[in-house]
This record gives structure tokens, C-alpha cells and sequence, in this order.
């Protein structure tokens, strides 16, 4: 018992396991959201505020007081949120510096295609790959293809350039 | 032991929090309550989804892949039957059937070459700004900058290519022709990733 609560607790627990629970938690989420968990739509939804904000764009469609209402925004917020509980309930909180100047580059460059490419294709790798293939939309597929052949050019310039 | 004490409080500020949001709206809260859960289980599980389509490409391991081929089987089996459920019942549910054109492909294609650069997707990026890497928490502003270009530059993609609308694969082929397909496909690629791994790594 102690053993198990221990692993519990430190991890890391085996993908398989990882894998159940999240299916479990995914489908709780479709039950109580009646949509399905999503991240990057929200997201979005927040870089409209901000970008009205600044005098970007203009929003007419978004406010602050809908964020803070919109079901998007506590998934998000809880994943954030567990993920950190879930290192310092195993004693490994601590900040991670960036270690090297190349990754600066690398984690904003990524971050803008991501955004990007979020944004065009209607959805992330939760929206868009996994809950549209749940969803038995064929979107998800095509989706999930376009996917890999990015990751696999994105692992050859992972290889030429940062590692 | 001093991370001990924090978690206690840590703890307490959660709950708090969970009974603040309550007091607002419960279903948010369920949702934080639900979010919390996923943020804890991707981290506790080391569960990425960029590293599950990158490092059969990488390194040749396909644990992880296999993982993610489960977590897809169990939420479309789960969704099938949420939805059956639900139609019996009257409740309607909003699923991810999203419109298809050129820019599905792009976009997919440009999200998988930044989640690699950016070491995590869009969930990886959150469970890791969670875990404290610096890092990320620069990527986050990226996709900001990303999602707000891409909004204003979306409706060029759908006015010069065109886009059709999503197509839901019970409706062509019938929910039992679906299962069958989808239930297919991914015993396929789980096979393959079996035996990729092996031709790889040898294990």
C-alpha cells in the first residue's frame, strides 16, 4: 500500500496507465461540457483580448468577463494548475531556466507555427487530433496526417540545428 | 523537505480556489476540478503528444505512440457511446467536426514542425509552464502571437482555396461501418508501431 501511494504520488506512472485515466477524464469532460476539451481555441480566444487590448485588432466579439466565464479558460487554467501540484506533491517543483540561447528561438519560432497553424486548421493536437478523431470526423485524420509529416520535418531541423 | 509544507498549502489554495469558482458557476468548477486532473495525469504519466508523434521519428521508440493510440480507441469508443446515450435521451452534444480545406492540411503541417521546435504542443506547453520549464512559458507567448496572425489572416486561406464542410463518418458509412474503419485503422497503425520499434531498437 505504502508502495503504491508512493508511485502515486513520485511517479511516473506507466503510459499505459496515463493513457486510461485521460480517456476516462476526456470523456467526464465531453459529459459535463457537452463539447469536447479543447486548448487551443481558447487560447485564441484570450490572444483576441489581448490583442484588442493593445490596439492590435479590433474585438468586438470577445470580453473579459467572457474569458473568465468561457469552460475553455478552467480547463486550461486546471491544466496548468495539476501539472504543477503534481510536481510538488512529488518535491520536484523548481523553475527551469532556459539552457541555452538557440532555444529562446526555437520555443518562439514553434510557438508562433503552433499558434498559427492551430488557428487555420480549426484545432490543436487535443481539439483537432484527438477529440476530432473521437468525434469520427474526417477532419481528425487529415488532421492527424498533416500532423506527422510536420513533426517528422520539424525532427529533421531539431536535429540540424538544436540538438 | 520544505516542498512538503508547500504542498500542504498548496493544496488548500486549491481547494479554496475550487470553492471560489463554485460559488460562481459549478459546472466551472467541475471543469477547473477536470482540467486539474488532466494537467496532474499528463505530468504524473510523462503523457506528450508531441513526443508521441516525434520519437518514432527521432529515436525509433514508440511507447508513447502506443499510449496515444489507446487514449484515442478509448475516447471514440467513449464518445460513441456518450452520444448514443445522450440521443436516446435528448441531450445534443457539439462535437469537433470541423470544416476541411487546404489550410487544415497547412495548418497541421506548421502546428507539427512548431511543436517539435517549441517541445510541446498546445497541452505539452501548459503541462510544462505547470512543471516550471522557462522555456515554454516563451512558447505560450509565440502561440499567442501565432493564433492572433492567424486570425487575421484565415479568411484569405478559406477565400482562395475554398473549404468544405466537415464530414461525419456515421452519417456516410453508419455508426457500425465507422467503428469498423476507425477501430481498423488504429489496430494498424498500433501494429506498425510495434513494429517500427522493433526494426529500430530491436525490442
Amino acid at each position: 500500500m505504502a508502495k503504491i501511494s508512493s508511485v502515486f504520488w513520485r511517479g511516473p506512472w506507466p503510459y499505459w496507465v496515463g493513457a486510461i485515466v485521460l480517456a476516462v477524464l476526456n470523456i467526464l469532460v465531453l459529459i459535463v461540457r457537452q463539447q469536447p476539451w479543447g486548448v487551443s481555441s481558447n487560447l485564441e480566444a484570450w490572444s483576441e483580448w489581448m490583442g484588442g487590448k493593445i490596439g492590435l485588432i479590433s474585438t468586438r466579439n470577445i470580453s473579459g468577463l467572457m474569458l473568465l466565464q468561457s469552460s475553455g479558460t478552467y480547463l486550461n487554467l486546471g491544466v496548468i494548475l495539476g501539472a504543477f501540484w503534481s510536481t510538488l506533491a512529488a518535491s520536484q517543483a523548481r523553475f527551469r531556466p532556459i539552457r541555452h540561447r538557440k532555444f529562446v528561438v526555437s520555443a518562439l519560432a514553434g510557438g508562433v507555427l503552433m499558434g498559427y497553424g492551430a488557428r487555420i486548421a480549426y484545432g490543436c493536437n487535443i481539439g483537432g487530433l484527438l477529440n476530432g478523431i473521437a468525434s469520427s470526423s474526417l477532419t481528425g485524420w487529415i488532421f492527424a496526417a498533416a500532423v506527422i509529416i510536420g513533426a517528422w520535418i520539424g525532427s529533421k531541423l531539431l536535429v540540424k540545428y538544436l540538438l | 523537505m520544505s516542498q512538503r509544507k508547500l504542498n500542504i498549502g498548496f493544496t488548500l489554495f486549491m481547494l479554496l480556489l475550487f470553492i471560489l469558482v463554485a460559488q460562481l458557476s459549478p459546472k466551472s468548477a467541475l471543469i477547473l476540478g477536470l482540467g486539474t486532473g488532466l494537467g496532474f495525469v499528463m505530468q504524473k504519466s510523462r503523457f506528450c503528444f508531441t513526443s508521441a508523434v516525434r520519437d518514432p521519428l527521432l529515436v525509433g521508440m514508440t511507447h508513447l505512440t502506443q499510449a496515444l493510440i489507446l487514449l484515442i480507441a478509448l475516447s471514440i469508443a467513449g464518445f460513441t457511446l456518450i452520444v448514443w446515450v445522450g440521443e436516446a435521451r435528448g441531450i445534443s452534444y457539439s462535437l469537433n467536426v470541423f470544416p476541411l480545406g487546404v489550410h487544415t492540411l497547412v495548418g497541421g503541417v506548421l502546428f507539427g514542425i512548431g511543436m517539435v521546435l517549441a517541445g510541446g504542443c498546445a497541452s505539452g506547453v501548459l503541462m510544462r509552464i505547470g512543471e516550471g520549464f522557462g522555456m515554454q512559458m516563451l512558447a505560450l507567448g509565440g502561440l499567442l502571437i501565432g493564433a492572433l496572425l492567424g486570425k487575421l489572416t484565415v479568411a484569405h486561406w478559406r477565400f482562395v482555396f475554398g473549404e468544405w464542410p466537415g464530414i461525419f463518418l456515421p452519417d456516410k458509412l453508419g455508426w457500425f461501418g465507422t467503428l469498423i474503419l476507425e477501430f481498423g485503422a488504429l489496430f494498424g497503425l498500433w501494429m506498425l508501431a510495434r513494429w517500427w520499434q522493433r526494426k529500430q531498437v530491436g525490442e
